[in-house]
């Protein structure tokens, strides 16, 4: 259950205080501080856990012959900068591995559908 | 590779609705949509306006009308996603239904007007009474009360600390909470809205200060040949929109009454201009002798802190043109509207308008006095 905050939290939590912007596939990512001997702090993204396979809704796509996973982004997103959300619905390791082969199936995420798994930070 | 059928561009809209539970639409209703204008205002409750096609025989006039689908009271959910990333606009309850038959075939519409939950806030009015809490713990005490509808309190504390006193004032709620809430609200110096996301069926209700701080949003170019990112933007600055309220207060012990001091406002309004406006008019507040001391300085602060917004600006965007939505109630930066006005603004208010091909922004900034404070602005 949500409590009250003090005063000065509402100048901490403030937008775009995360080093990722919201198109980045790290902006759910937690940030955490590593100490090292000599007392400083790093911070860092933690990893990164990959949403669910069978729980995104997705359309089909036969891949054609030079094709890359950015210019389908571009497709069917408008921007290029999105494959990562391409990369995320396949079961594969290496992004480059989806458009190796002509005539393979990929699942492409649907455009506007919520990923389950996001997170709750809004800013 | 080429001749496949493209995307249907960069920006996708998704409709959900229900009683409660809100779910994606059958696709023949989004299909009908034809136009979507919602509105988000700082300080206010935000409203939306549906307009669909009602063709005679499609599934709208058949089925879904007479079943109760666009009944008031109605959740209604609308998510955008603009390039990949997505943003949920608007999260809301139908008010009102109108149709508009005509003659001609095609020019049938059936529009849909409502608010966002803060409606649900708004419904009756109750009686209550608060013995001993500070106005931050009565606003989480009534916020809790709608969680089944996924708002999530988002309370801060006063400014002024104002610890109660049972023995000597009992603080009572008359009238609806959404009343109450925003009269605590404007009493502080705060505002009272509900942010919707960044879930589906989430909101937060944010009760606290401004966000008048952090990293901009992607500025707005004006004015700058093929890099203009605003279709226009008008300035006015209004010298007497900023007054100097007076309150005085009397002690009960000793029957004195003070004239308290002005408080600066800068904690509430972080400075966006270099040159503040000079109050030009004095106010003094009424009835703020008889309240407890606290209570009158966060008064006197609130009304310092409201006024204090004396430039104002209004334009629109090509939201496609632009690349990202703007978010009302956080700052942007302006570059190419002269020394005087370029720099960091606070959005006061946003208007969504979607039609299939077209995502339009109107908006209206504000700060507080002429010049950028710093040489940037985030690009």
């Amino acid at each position: 259950m949500a409590d009250i905050e003090p005063y000065e939290n509402a100048l901490g939590a403030i937008p775009g205080a995360h080093p990722y912007s919201r198109g980045s596939r790290y902006h759910d990512a937690e940030i955490g501080i590593h100490r090292q001997a000599g007392g400083t702090e790093v911070r860092y993204a933690k990893r990164r856990l990959l949403p669910s396979l069978d729980q995104q809704e997705t359309q089909e796509h036969v891949v054609g012959g030079g094709e890359r996973v950015d210019l389908l982004a571009q497709r069917y997103f408008g921007e290029p900068g999105q494959w990562w959300q391409i990369a995320d619905a396949n079961p594969v390791l290496d992004p480059r591995e989806l458009t190796d082969e002509a005539g393979r199936v990929i699942d492409i995420p649907l455009a506007g559908g919520f990923p389950s798994g996001r997170g709750d930070r809004r800013v | 590779m080429f001749d496949l059928p493209v995307g249907q561009g960069p920006v996708h809209i998704t409709l959900l609705m229900g009683p409660k539970l809100a779910r994606p639409v059958p696709a023949e209703v989004t299909e009908a949509l034809l136009s979507a204008q919602i509105t988000a205002t700082a300080g206010e409750r935000s409203g939306f306006q549906l307009a669909f096609d009602l063709t005679k025989n499609g599934i709208i006039n058949r089925r879904l009308l007479p079943e109760g689908f666009f009944d008031p009271k109605t959740r209604i959910i609308v998510t955008v996603s603009v390039r990949g990333t997505l943003d949920v606009l608007f999260d809301g309850l139908i008010v009102r239904q109108e149709v508009g038959a005509s003659n001609q075939p095609g020019h049938s519409t059936l529009t849909v007007t409502g608010e966002d939950l803060t409606l649900l806030l708004d419904l009756e009015e109750r009686t209550a009474r608060y013995p001993n809490l500070p106005p931050s713990e009565r606003v989480l005490n009534i916020l809790r009360r709608y969680s089944d509808y996924g708002i999530r309190p988002d309370v801060y504390t006063e400014q002024i600390a104002q610890p109660p006193h049972q023995d000597l004032r009992v603080h009572y709620q008359t009238g609806t909470d959404l009343q109450y809430v925003t009269e605590l609200a404007q009493a502080n110096g705060y505002t009272f809205y509900l942010e919707p996301g960044p879930n589906p069926g989430q909101s937060s209700a944010r009760w606290g200060p401004e966000v008048r701080l952090g990293i901009r949003q992607h500025a707005l170019n004006v004015n700058v040949d093929a890099n203009s990112t605003v279709d226009q933007l008008t300035f006015a600055y209004d010298g007497t929109a900023r007054e100097e309220p007076q309150a005085r207060w009397q002690d009960p012990g000793t029957r004195v009454s003070t004239l308290l001091p002005q408080p600066a406002i800068s904690p509430l309004r972080p400075p966006l201009g270099k040159r503040p406006t000079p109050a030009l008019k004095r106010k003094t507040l009424s009835g703020t002798a008889k309240q407890q001391r606290e209570q009158a300085e966060a008064e006197l602060l609130a009304r310092a802190a409201v006024s204090a917004d004396v430039i104002t600006g209004s334009g629109s965007l090509d939201v496609n043109r632009h690349g990202y939505i703007l978010q009302p109630r956080q700052l942007v930066g302006v570059r190419g509207a002269g020394r005087a006005y370029d720099g960091d603004y606070y959005v006061k208010s946003v208007t969504h308008t979607l039609r299939p091909g077209s995502f339009q922004q109107n908006f209206t900034i504000s700060r507080e006095g002429l010049e950028a404070r710093s040489d940037y602005v985030r690009p």
